[in-house]
């Protein structure tokens, strides 16, 4: 559980609480055993922001940081099989989302050209994109765009590092 | 390297108070192996005028030999550093600066050595705010009698430097001076290029949160217009030698592949049709070919083809993953990157793939990117600390980091003599005339 994820839920919910009360939330996420958030002063009015006053639309309850990315090998966009099961667990967290779309983002290590990497981190968010549309995913949820090596995860210069920037990353929009 | 015989003819210099008899005298000098650069001597600048002619005088004599080093037409002995003595050189380089107000005045001379014969003899006058300028013009016109066409020290470089998770584009005097900002976006801005008269620039932003499109803006500065915001990525363009039309590589049709635009971003039209990655094109100097980088037989390789798209050929077998081509402004080399372990390497070949040959190596080197006089290259490398820009002479000498400022340095491009200005496009562009949209 990365840091980021569970900021995220820390600010989650108290707006799930102020959503429960007006009959709006449709899922309950599991628990959560964050001892501060029952610290977290009630009275406070929810973070406004994400709520809007549309009621056509209903507020995002996943962060980006819930969908896994999907890692790929060295000047390649073959799906391996741990890719596979990172995207099957995304693919069901769309599924259980419905309203949820994402962009998908391709990223690529820095031992190739900025050139060459911007069109192999296409392929790789286009394999995650047309696998999760084959498990029946709408194509019209998912966005792609590609990075190629220009916006690392890690910025290191050894393998861990690569890994790590080998990937489609989802980005919920 | 290229072979370059230069004939120096008495005759032919003429300058006036030279007009003596004197028995016409041809210098053969053979640029082709390292070392056998013109060994000139460069005497302190004369001051004249302002009581601070001086400083100003200090900083022209810094500027003029290192013009003359980086031009690698010559090999530079400086009569203010210790050491450094006239023997041995061909000739000898000096003159007066006189300061005036806001006026300069550089008579600039070249003397033969050893009889002291003046060789060439130029009056250079601007405003004290354009020195450097007409310091790189002197320097430029002393290459142009030595090597038969002037130097580059009046170009500049255009190039992406990183601040966080976004890149801005600059641009610079070739010597680094006069470094300014191109882009504010607060986005990715990369993969710049000129445009033949040297007035626009084309580059590939992730400006308004979207994926990779290309803009074009004035060097002056101001707001990008849109030339290619197609689905997919729009990126990897340049302007044929011409000017009317642009080669780009865009990904609308499902996978990137390699077009050509209109000067305006319209009327595509593909000339790659494979299932592979084709992607960063370069115009051949006469816009009749086109080198690009294609994995259409596994790793990447350069390719040469038609401007058409037809007859598309390997370029060289000697290397494998091969990729960046930079083709040279005579058409007669072409510049690629090759990767080793974890980097690249710089080789240069025939334009026809053969004599491969290795320029550059050590740390990673990348975007290779000539000089418009075809004498140089530059590149981006962390073989230094942080990622910065280098040049290769191409003749055996240590590439030189280009001063940047501290700030790290990618994806250089540089632009044409400002001489060639004017010729095909209007030098000074109105917002219509850039084509596309805001």
């Amino acid at each position: 559980m990365t840091s980021k994820n569970l900021w995220t839920r820390l600010w989650i919910m108290p707006l799930m609480l102020s959503l429960a009360s007006v009959g709006c939330a449709k899922k309950t996420p599991e628990p959560t055993p964050a001892p501060p958030v029952a610290q977290a002063p009630t009275p406070t009015p929810p973070p406004p922001a994400p709520a809007p006053t549309d009621t056509t639309t209903t507020p995002a309850l996943i962060g980006s940081g819930d969908f896994q990315p999907a890692f790929f090998d060295l000047d390649s966009y073959t799906l391996r099989d741990d890719a596979r099961a990172a995207l099957d667990r995304d693919a069901k967290l769309l599924r259980d989302n419905p309203t949820v779309n994402v962009t998908i983002e391709g990223h690529c290590d820095e031992r190739g050209t900025v050139e060459y990497n911007q069109s192999l981190g296409e392929r790789r968010a286009q394999a995650a994109r047309d696998y999760l549309v084959a498990a029946g995913i709408p194509e019209a949820r998912l966005q792609i765009v590609t990075y190629g090596k220009d916006r690392p995860f890690a910025t290191g210069h050894d393998e861990a590092s690569w890994q790590q920037n080998r990937r489609a990353h989802f980005t919920v929009r | 390297m290229k072979r370059i015989v230069i004939i120096l003819s008495a005759a032919l210099i003429g300058i006036a108070g030279a007009a003596r008899a004197q028995a016409p005298t041809d210098v053969h000098i053979d640029l082709s192996k390292s070392g056998s650069r013109i060994r000139i001597h460069c005497e302190s600048l004369t001051p004249a005028g302002a009581a601070n002619a001086r400083s100003w005088a200090l900083q022209a004599d810094e500027v003029l030999s290192n013009d003359l080093d980086w031009s690698a037409v010559f090999d530079v002995s400086r009569s203010w550093v210790t050491g450094q003595s006239v023997e041995g050189a061909a000739a000898i380089v000096g003159g007066k600066l006189t300061v005036q107000g806001d006026d300069l005045r550089l008579e600039g001379q070249v003397r033969d050595v050893p009889g002291g014969r003046p060789i060439m003899a130029k009056e250079y006058r601007g405003k004290l705010r354009d020195w450097r300028d007409l310091v790189h013009r002197f320097s430029d016109d002393i290459v142009l009698q030595f090597s038969g066409e002037p130097g580059v020290a009046r170009t500049k470089i255009v190039f992406s430097s990183h601040s966080g998770r976004n890149k801005e584009l600059y641009i610079m005097d070739w010597d680094g001076a006069n470094r300014r900002a191109l882009t504010q976006d607060g986005s990715i801005a990369i993969s710049p290029a000129f445009s033949p008269d040297g007035s626009l620039v084309l580059f590939t932003s992730y400006r308004g949160g979207a994926g990779p499109r290309v803009f074009v803006l004035k060097v002056e500065g101001g707001k990008p217009f849109l030339v290619s915001g197609r689905p997919g990525i729009n990126t990897s363009a340049s302007y044929s030698p011409d000017g009317r039309e642009i080669v780009c590589t865009l990904s609308m049709d499902g996978n990137s592949e390699v077009y050509v635009l209109d000067a305006k971003g319209g009327s595509p039209r593909r000339l790659t049709t494979q299932r592979s990655i084709d992607t960063s094109p370069t115009w051949s100097p006469t816009g009749r070919e086109v080198a690009f980088t294609s994995d259409r037989a596994g790793a990447p390789q350069v390719y040469v083809m038609d401007r058409e798209g037809g007859n598309a050929r390997r370029l060289t077998y000697e290397v494998g993953y091969t990729d960046s081509p930079a083709w040279s402004p005579k058409g007669d080399r072409i510049a690629f990157v090759a990767r080793t372990g974890n980097g690249f390497d710089i080789y240069v070949c025939r334009a026809d793939g053969s004599d491969t040959r290795l320029v550059v190596s050590g740390g990673s080197n990348e975007n290779p990117h000539w000089s418009p006089d075809g004498r140089h290259l530059v590149f981006s490398s962390d073989r230094g600390s942080g990622v910065g820009l280098y040049v290769t002479d191409l003749d055996g000498r240590q590439p030189r980091r280009l001063e940047t400022g501290g700030m790290s340095a990618s994806s250089p491009a540089w632009s044409p003599r400002p001489a060639e200005s004017g010729r095909f496009l209007n030098s000074n562009p109105t917002n219509s005339a850039l084509g596309g949209r805001p």
